[in-house]
């Protein structure tokens, strides 16, 4: 492709080059995602989910707020105590009985998250900038004295002063804080802000950043890249993009977007893909959407004409991954706007062969169908369908019993 | 580059819900709706509407015509592959304005056409003519644009122009580019040729919007949404999203009467048989649901704490929910809405209590299942066994 060459790539310009091997994932499914109107997951399915979570590779797990107690506790115990290959961390405020909660726990990472911007110390907080750093600051300095891997989480970040939001970083670097957690709480942000913020606090503090981005505005992954491509190291994600309000980054979207957008293949098993969503939107009570980016159950199913011919000649001319990668199925539905190739494509499935002239005679007979009934047809409906159109009732009643 | 867009910089946007969000697999919409989808559309303001696909036959010419007696003030397109008869068949309708959808790309060319770019460029030439022989206005639209080549890209591009073209639409067919990519080719084709250009997205990897936003501030001038993102595959960028952005991350104003968001949304959702996400970016009913202690606090003391605009911005209301991830806050404010006084201790007995019930439950709490709650807390020790039975 000679556009690429033509075009300065951003990140390059910058002098940032992104190696797979140092951008991990902290998936919050279980802290976010639970956090969410609504959800609450049995601890049978948080272990489950955990479980799931380190099978399909990712780096660490964000289990839950042990300082809510009871049977949060109770699960994040069990989490810790999975033996997983991935890191365990616990969600708290930067205060002393919270971080032992987790202590509790057995996790070996805290998160730490106070508001940095001024909105919220103002009329959330109620307390003072020197206030939240101080009692940031100790919060780390006590998770440290534990051994405990810290990540100082700055909520409401892309809302924050940028000069008050290096000295939170740097205090929470010099605290000894691991990385620093840059939430853009609201979902305010566009990639190219989020690109000149998270580059401004690499190149000043030189610490880890992790991207903790929201969906409000429907840009989640598009920040969450836009982070990575200024240097981030760490992305906060959750399975569906499940999270308060439009939710977080979701992981599938995130792993698939570096793999085939930004060439940064972190070695997931993407197979699994679809069968995580659907546990975890089982779990939260709530759908999966067929449109859903890379494990929608519609987004194999073609029905238009060209794209039915397209992807019959190769794949690649509709799809960057195929279904198969992430655990999906190829299916070709004739409808209001398919041809010939989507019938004879339909009818070789279901067993039988029809020529192109008979294919288009028959794509306008089932055209009409699927718009008098308002909806795709069903696999008997186009065999019934068939045989009417071959003249032969008897067969056609076959065809349904031949279908169920 | 990086600055906000000048605000008094125009940016238009072609709503293709009728089109490309009826071609989405299994989605079919009724005459009624087409209409009814049409002028909500043409109410709020959006300033030009696909209607649909003249060659699928006269169905479908026959909604389009149905469409334009509609006195809408919008301007309305249909939309056509390069192909004589299908410009015909929209010129039938007497409509006054086509898409000319063309696929640029290398791959394209080869597994749906089987053909070589000297034949693409003498197509859609052709093509041109016979619109403008009709007295058709049109937009080029390069399918798959952003796999194809970008020296022949410009020069068909240059060829739309020459023909009349009103602009040039990029399609990012397969979701290949992210945002920076895509200010970098609209950037670089604006730089190469003086002539308005349209992006349209896909969402495949969840930046269509994103991918939007970069193109108009790459500059381009065109956009084209569907309502809910509706469209084949993961769909197109999102109408309330992208109007949404580019008041609140641009101030670019359109205005656009956004309040009546949720209800386009709600209708368009049941016309095509799908659910709006409870989650779905601006419109969706938890986008302003509030349940954990820090969230629901914040905007009890103050909503900017947690969120952007009113929810009435766009149809919405605020909910607090209360469930296991409440605070004592969020119960004092809850029981005054019912006029009740609880003191500190009475809130968290009774926030401990409600998170006990919401796990047992799996799900957030009524308000009458609070109020029992309430009730069994003041009555006597009697009571107060069933309660624990609960807790446990």
């Amino acid at each position: 492709m000679r556009e690429l060459d033509l075009l300065t790539d951003f990140s390059q310009k910058a002098g940032i080059t992104i190696d797979p091997k140092d951008i991990k994932i902290d998936d919050t499914t279980l802290r976010d995602g639970e956090q969410t109107a609504g959800v609450v997951f049995a601890n049978d399915e948080k272990i489950h989910i955990a479980k799931m979570l380190d099978k399909v590779g990712v780096h660490q797990i964000e289990a839950g707020i042990p300082a809510m107690g009871g049977d949060e506790k109770e699960a994040i115990k069990k989490i810790a105590g999975l033996d997983l290959n991935c890191s365990v961390l616990g969600w708290n405020r930067p205060v002393q009985s919270d971080i032992q909660a987790s202590i509790d726990c057995g996790v070996d990472a805290v998160a730490l998250s106070i508001s940095s911007s001024d909105i919220h110390i103002e009329h959330k907080l109620r307390k003072s900038r020197e206030w939240v750093l101080d009692i940031m600051k100790a919060g780390v300095d006590f998770a440290k004295s534990h051994n405990l891997y810290v990540s100082v989480n700055a909520e409401d970040a892309s809302r924050s002063d940028m000069e008050f939001l290096l000295q939170f970083a740097r205090t929470a670097r010099d605290a000894g804080a691991d990385r620093l957690r840059y939430c853009d709480t609201l979902g305010i942000l566009d990639p190219f802000e989020t690109f000149l913020k998270v580059k401004n606090i690499i190149d000043i503090i030189g610490i880890d950043i992790e991207m903790h981005t929201h969906n409000d505005f429907g840009m989640a992954i598009a920040n969450a890249i836009a982070g990575i491509r200024a240097g981030a190291t760490y992305v906060n994600t959750t399975i569906n993009g499940l999270g308060e309000r439009a939710g977080n980054a979701a992981f599938e979207e995130l792993v698939m977007a570096l793999k085939f957008v930004e060439g940064v293949d972190m070695g997931f098993n993407t197979n699994l893909f679809r069968n995580l969503s659907e546990y975890v939107a089982r779990a939260s009570n709530r759908i999966l959407p067929t449109w859903k980016p890379i494990v929608g159950g519609n987004l194999f199913v073609y029905e238009s004409e060209n794209k039915v011919k397209g992807i019959l000649a190769d794949p690649i001319t509709y799809e960057l991954f195929e279904e198969k990668d992430v655990g999906l199925e190829r299916q070709f539905v004739p409808g209001k706007y398919s041809g010939a190739s989507a019938i004879i494509q339909k009818l070789k499935m279901l067993g039988h062969r029809i020529d192109e002239k008979q294919a288009a005679e028959l794509a306008e007979i089932i055209r009409k169908k699927t718009v008098a009934s308002k909806r795709s047809l069903f696999d008997s409906e186009i065999l019934d369908t068939y045989k009417e159109f071959l003249g032969s009732p008897k067969k056609a009643k076959a065809g349904k019993g031949k279908d169920k | 580059m990086m600055a906000k867009l000048k605000k008094e910089r125009k940016i238009n946007i072609i709503d293709t819900t009728l089109r490309n969000g009826e071609k989405t697999a299994g989605v079919v919409f009724s005459k009624h709706e087409k209409i009814r989808i049409a002028k909500m559309l043409d109410e709020v303001g959006i300033p030009e509407i696909e209607v649909g696909t003249p060659a699928l036959g006269e169905m479908e010419t026959d909604m389009i015509k149905s469409v334009l007696q509609s006195g809408l003030h919008a301007r309305l397109y249909a939309y056509c592959d390069a192909d004589i008869e299908a410009i015909e068949a929209a010129a039938g309708t007497g409509i006054k304005n086509v898409v000319i959808n063309i696929s640029t790309s290398d791959i394209h060319l080869k597994n749906i056409y089987n053909k070589n770019r000297t034949w693409l460029l003498n197509r859609l030439r052709e093509a041109m003519r016979v619109a403008d022989s009709l007295d058709l206005g049109f937009i080029v639209s390069a399918e798959d644009a952003t796999r194809t080549d970008l020296e022949f890209l410009l020069k068909v591009i240059s060829l739309s122009k020459k023909k009349g073209a009103h602009r040039f639409r990029i399609c990012d067919t397969v979701s290949r580019f992210d945002p920076f990519r895509t200010f970098l080719i609209i950037s670089t084709i604006n730089n190469a040729i003086d002539f308005p250009l349209e992006v349209y997205n896909h969402n495949d990897f969840g930046m269509a919007t994103a991918n939007g936003m970069a193109a108009i501030r790459g500059g381009a001038e065109s956009i084209v949404v569907s309502v809910g993102g509706l469209g084949d595959g993961t769909g197109n960028a999102a109408l309330e999203e992208i109007v949404m952005a580019l008041r609140y991350l641009e101030n670019v104003e359109l205005g656009i009467e956004t309040s009546k968001f949720r209800e386009i949304a709600e209708y368009v959702a049941k016309a095509s048989s799908r659910a709006v996400p409870i989650w779905k970016a601006i419109v969706g009913t938890n986008v302003f649901a509030h349940e954990s202690g820090i969230h629901a606090d914040g905007v009890i003391k103050n909503p900017k704490n947690y969120e952007v605009f009113n929810p009435a911005e766009v149809g919405l209301t605020r909910q607090l929910v209360v469930g296991k991830h409440s605070g004592s806050h969020t119960i004092l404010h809850k029981f005054k809405e019912y006029n009740i006084d609880l003191t500190d201790k009475e809130a968290n007995d009774i926030l401990a209590m409600t998170r006990a019930m919401s796990v047992d439950l799996k799900r957030p709490l009524f308000d009458k299942e609070l109020m029992y709650i309430y009730n069994e807390y003041k009555s006597g020790s009697k009571e107060k066994k069933k309660v624990e039975k609960v807790k446990s």
